[in-house]
């Protein structure tokens, strides 16, 4: 039951999102003639859906497209993320740091399309090596931890760490994999929204991001362990990893890397004070402010499913340099 | 020890087109990449085809802030004056660009940010708040700024009178304002002309002058100007 070679789950979740994305000016006309919009909040939920409308057929379908498309796909949005970074932080003026981070950036992409997970662990300590190295040779020892330090936390996050998400396109279970963690880190961030609304009493961090509950991160985990474990049973059956022990680690590790990522984000943006990241996109802020959830997903699950054997990289290793 | 200091870049919160057209934009790798190479272009254009010399380069500042104006009768003057900086000043240099020529639409206004690092003057509205803008981004930056006090280019090729909107950016402050005079860009590049002829064009820079002295009022600027108007003059007669 497969369509144009895609996983019957990758297109499920595709023909759902397609057909919420449909249905929602329906539900904004209806909400809005029972008159429970106030102007604001109409112009609002608009902007964020037009956003939507843009962004999620940029995020799906280069994951659909196949192996290349979505490692260049992820490079894109990593780019993006980084450069958000570094205007936000300051780091941009430092542009052999930067050039450093988007060189290393592109090495990984290389390994991830060659399928060599050697070259690609070796990037890591060697790239941060090069930052730490080539910095000292503009022979200016002010501000010196904190321009290489700057760059390495972003190449770690944006460069590593997006990578490992990355890299899952390399096993056949890839795409629906991917697309699978992309709609469930972004339905976490719902999730805790409207069950904090709902049950969330206690404060979970206020001084990092007041609005979040105990409650709600609890809830989020609850139903995004329930989503996330059910899409991997029907994705990664005949595996070892088709256990519920392994389904409920699974959903757990999603939804606490997912909303991690977001507190961390929360943090360096309350350091730097300020509200978002950028103004890329329209009612969302920057792009990071919208994909801060994925970044500690990736190493999490590419780690656990690769030691359990759930993936196994079955691209040919070494594409292009291997013999 | 020193506290960690961030410095969020001043174009932050600004969308990508509102971004192209602020006085608060900087220039990134990509933008210090494609700056650069077109520098390179610039210069190898300007010392082949139209033999451009150079002299009184020792009178530049050795770093910013600090203005550089000239006599303005084409369009190659602020490429010529950006080509004529030393390689270390080259990302602190800001041609000061018409905003109705320089970045009326978005792909003209890319342009002019990513190649010539151009931060634009809108003529019909320069009033004293965008002169206050321009003068913060001089100072704090710091800056270097290329700009032409005629307001506009010459028709005839003779210089025209210096308007004071200059005063404005520099009266009170201890911010050097460098004359230059160019000889043979109105010949080599008159209006109107598609292509550039490939006449020799020659750049005399003079004494910085600074105006810490002048009052930030009408007569102080019209003091400014005149004297860079004299300073200007002088250059283009010979008489240094």
């Amino acid at each position: 039951m497969t369509f144009l070679g895609i996983h019957p789950i990758a297109l499920a979740i595709t023909a759902g999102i397609a057909g919420a994305l449909l249905i929602t000016p329906a539900i904004f006309i209806t909400l809005e003639k029972a008159g429970k919009l106030s102007p604001a909040l109409r112009a609002d939920l608009w902007t964020r859906y037009k956003s939507w409308l843009i962004l999620a057929p940029l995020m799906i379908l280069p994951l659909l497209a196949g192996r290349v498309p979505a490692v260049v796909g992820v490079a894109v949005l990593a780019a993006l993320c980084y450069r958000e970074f570094a205007r936000a932080t300051g780091l941009f003026r430092e542009h052999l740091v930067s050039a450093l981070v988007s060189v290393g950036g592109l090495l990984l992409s290389f390994a991830i399309l060659d399928n060599w997970l050697g070259f690609f662990d070796a990037l890591e300590s060697l790239i941060v090596s090069l930052i730490v190295i080539f910095s000292l040779f503009s022979d200016q020892p002010k501000g010196y931890i904190q321009r290489v330090a700057l760059g390495v936390l972003a190449f770690m996050l944006f460069g590593v760490s997006l990578g490992h998400f990355s890299y899952l396109a390399n096993d056949r279970l890839g795409p629906p994999l991917q697309i699978s963690i992309l709609l469930c880190v972004e339905l976490n961030d719902v999730f805790a929204y409207c069950t904090g609304k709902t049950f969330g009493r206690r404060k979970l961090s206020p001084n990092t991001s007041p609005n979040k509950t105990i409650g709600g991160a609890l809830g989020a985990m609850v139903l995004t362990t329930a989503l996330f474990a059910t899409l991997v049973h029907f994705i990664l059956r005949d595996t070892p990893i088709d256990q519920p022990i392994h389904l409920i680690t699974l959903g757990v590790l999603l939804s606490l890397t997912g909303q991690w990522g977001d507190l961390v984000m929360s943090s360096i943006k309350r350091d730097l004070g300020i509200k978002d990241m950028a103004a890329t996109i329209p009612g969302h802020g920057g792009l990071l402010d919208r994909f801060d959830s994925l970044i500690f997903v990736g190493p999490a699950l590419f780690h656990y499913l690769f030691y359990f054997g759930g993936i196994t990289l079955d691209t040919p290793a070494r594409v292009f340099t291997g013999h | 020890m020193d506290e960690w200091r961030y410095q969020p870049a001043g174009d932050l919160h600004l969308k990508p087109t509102e971004s192209l057209r602020s006085l608060h934009r900087e220039a990134g790798l990509i933008a210090g990449i494609t700056q650069t190479a077109w520098r390179a272009l610039v210069r190898t254009y300007l010392r082949g085809y139209h033999r451009l010399r150079v002299e009184g380069i020792e009178h530049l500042p050795a770093k910013p802030p600090f203005v550089m104006i000239a006599n303005h009768a084409s369009h190659l003057d602020a490429l010529v004056l950006a080509s004529a900086m030393p390689w270390r000043l080259r990302r602190s240099v800001f041609p000061i660009a018409a905003g109705d020529v320089f970045f009326e639409t978005p792909a003209v206004a890319l342009f002019s940010a990513m190649m010539l690092n151009a931060l634009p003057m809108w003529r019909k509205r320069c009033g004293s708040h965008a002169m206050q803008e321009l003068r913060e981004r001089l100072i704090e930056g710091p800056s270097i700024y290329i700009l032409f006090p005629e307001g506009t280019r010459s028709r005839d090729g003779s210089m025209g009178r210096f308007k004071p909107g200059l005063g404005m950016i520099v009266a009170g402050s201890p911010v050097p304002v460098v004359p230059c005079h160019l000889e043979g860009a109105f010949a080599a590049s008159p209006p109107g002309a598609r292509i550039p002829r490939p006449l020799p064009m020659r750049l005399r820079i003079g004494p910085a002058l600074t105006f810490a002295e002048a009052g930030n009022d009408r007569t102080g600027w019209q003091e400014i100007t005149t004297r860079l108007e004299a300073a200007v003059t002088a250059l283009r007669d010979g008489s240094r």
